[in-house]
């Protein structure tokens, strides 16, 4: 097996594409990665009452979602505890009975073990019904309406997970009182390694005028050659980034409301201005000036807010990932906003959309070039802006051009961190 | 059957097989005459649920794994994005489709279930499609729920809602139109 140094260089400037094939780093991931991480598992809103449940991945693991009786957000393994098989085998509805089909242990949406048949005749009173309740996932929280579950018992909380990756979250999770609601998810399949997928979430502005060319008027700059006006690449800690429009204070909310995909039709162009003044109330002029663009919390919760869409990367195995795309909107916001947005983020990052039918095959380009020998031993480029990194009074976190490779650095860096122990800033 | 009902449905059955054939050869300026100005083209997401009733088999409706709460459709398109959909092959950048796909649509199943009050036709058809790129072939299979309008001697496309029988799309994207 390769020395571990020889995966990503210490600062990150190249990696090898060993690590997107290898078979024993991608079950050490599911320990070191998916068994310690914070991993985004739903929102408050698709648990709307006691007895709403859903059904997730953490990792590769099975993972059954549910509000129980008296309203308290629960994970737990969806795996019976007498022979494994999956007590839910729906995608979500509302329940608070969950019954394996193999044997008929019942479980009660809190995850305790409510019946097993026989219980007197053949286990003789014997078995202990409060041992054998579903497994539960160590820690769940949430962070403004976002769930998110962690195996580690032992793991700092979420809010220090997210660190000042939060300060930006804000921005779309709570610059109104309602919060948000989330819409979806759109399911499907790539033959990628999960890290290609979240990589290009995390930090890869470069490929927009090119692998999206066809979206894209040609005098916007192919390869974003030309660093982009206000954009900037933000590394608020290893592992986490964000493209991120901060546009001047002499700028009115009327002049970068212009700077998106597009253009906004009038109610929602009026949606936007109106809740203006309620986002400076809330998040401070300063972040009320900030647009997100693309980001990803690691490892897997990816992002392209500027059309709304949240994204969980969940690997199916070391060469396949199921994307699960979500379309995030204010809850208050009128329903013909709503709508708007729900129909922008599927004609532009469903997999019909005119930016990622041209994703998918990129990634699966990747990883598969990554399987042969010969092809390992010659290493990736990651070196765009390295050295160039700044810091800001305005905004938290190290920040790069757009583009720059800077988050995707901080994300193998987090990788190699994760993974292998070492520095991590 | 009447001899009036007999001559719609075969009028119909040519209109979608040509339709197929037409995109089968990549003819999208074409196709895009085949659509009606106000149409809705509709690919609901689709999920597993569980059944109403047990005993009641009009429960165990399709339409449970598709009209789900807060749901997102795979694609929601009028005629302006469907036009969009078209230029965007032509830009030489639409890498998902450069060079194209090669596809085969075998259209079956065609019921014509009613004629509406507003003149539309209510067709049903079940669609396989094979997508090739490179050397990957992808199946679809779906159910299309069309609703067409008789004009100048033909039909337009109203009205498309294709029921995708994937909860998880077993497909790096949706490059191919049904």
């Amino acid at each position: 097996m390769t020395e571990y140094s020889e995966y990503v260089a210490p600062d990150a400037t190249w990696i090898s594409p060993e690590i997107f094939s290898d078979l024993a780093l991608y079950e050490l991931e599911k320990k070191r990665v998916f068994g310690r991480s914070w991993l985004l598992l739903g929102h408050v809103s698709q648990l709307p009452k006691p007895g709403s449940f859903l059904r997730t991945y953490m990792g590769e693991e099975s993972v059954l979602v549910t509000r129980d009786r008296s309203g308290k957000i629960r994970a737990h393994l969806n795996a019976c505890r007498h022979r494994g098989y999956q007590v839910c085998q729906e995608d979500r509805g509302t329940s608070h009975r969950f019954q394996c089909r193999y044997h008929g242990w019942t479980y009660d949406s809190d995850g305790s073990l409510a019946s097993v048949p026989g219980e007197e005749s053949i286990y003789y009173k014997e078995i202990d019904k409060r041992e054998w309740g579903l497994a539960p996932v160590a820690r769940v929280e949430t962070y403004k309406g976002l769930i998110f579950g962690n195996f580690d018992p032992d793991a700092s909380t979420l809010e220090a997970f997210l660190g000042d990756m939060a300060w930006y979250l804000d921005i779309i999770l709570d610059r109104r009182k309602g919060g948000t609601e989330l819409l979806g998810p759109q399911r499907w399949r790539i033959a990628s390694n999960w890290k290609v997928v979240a990589e290009n979430h995390c930090g890869d502005e470069y490929h927009i005028g090119f692998a999206h060319g066809s979206v894209f008027p040609p005098d916007l700059g192919a390869n974003r050659a030309t660093p982009v006006l206000h954009g900037r690449e933000i590394r608020p800690a290893l592992g986490h980034g964000l493209g991120v429009n901060i546009f001047p204070d002499e700028m009115t909310p009327q002049e970068w409301l212009s700077v998106g995909l597009g253009t906004y039709p009038p109610h929602v162009y009026d949606y936007l201005l109106g809740i203006y003044d309620e986002t400076v109330e809330r998040l401070g002029a300063q972040r009320a000036h900030i647009g997100l663009i693309h980001g990803a919390v690691w490892p897997n919760f990816g992002m392209v807010p500027i059309v709304n869409s949240l994204r969980i990367i969940q690997p199916r195995s070391v060469c396949e990932v199921e994307m699960w795309s979500y379309c995030l909107v204010d809850r208050d916001a009128p329903a013909n906003v709503k709508n708007w947005f729900a129909t922008q983020t599927t004609r532009s990052f469903g997999p019909a959309g005119s930016f990622e039918q041209d994703d998918a095959g990129n990634w699966a380009a990747v990883t598969h070039s990554s399987f042969g020998p010969e092809a390992r031993k010659h290493r990736l480029n990651l070196q765009m802006g390295a050295g160039h990194e700044e810091r800001s009074e305005r905004v938290p976190g190290e920040l790069g051009l757009t583009a720059s490779e800077i988050n995707q650095r901080g994300f193998y860096l987090r990788w190699m961190h994760d993974m292998f122990g070492g520095a991590q800033s | 059957m009447m001899n009036q009902e007999l001559v719609q449905l075969i009028e119909v059955q040519q209109w979608l097989y040509r339709e197929a054939r037409l995109l089968d050869s990549r003819r999208y300026d074409l196709w895009l005459e085949l659509l009606d100005r106000d149409i809705r083209y509709q690919i609901p997401s689709r999920f597993s649920v569980r059944q109403g009733h047990v005993k009641d088999f009009s429960t165990w409706s399709v339409e449970r794994e598709l009209e789900v709460d807060h749901a997102l459709p795979l694609i929601d398109d009028d005629l302006p994005a469907l036009r969009h959909r078209v230029e965007r092959l032509q830009t030489g950048m639409a890498w998902a489709e450069t060079p194209p796909s090669i596809t085969r649509r075998l259209v079956s199943n065609v019921m014509i279930l009613g004629n509406d009050r507003d003149g539309c036709v209510s067709v049903v058809s079940t669609l396989i499609a094979a997508k090739v790129r490179g050397d990957q072939r992808v199946l679809f299979t779906a159910e299309r729920r069309d609703r067409v309008v008789p004009a100048s001697g033909e039909y337009r496309l109203r009205e498309r809602y294709v029921v995708l029988d994937d909860t998880v799309l077993a497909a790096e994207n949706l490059s191919t139109l049904f």
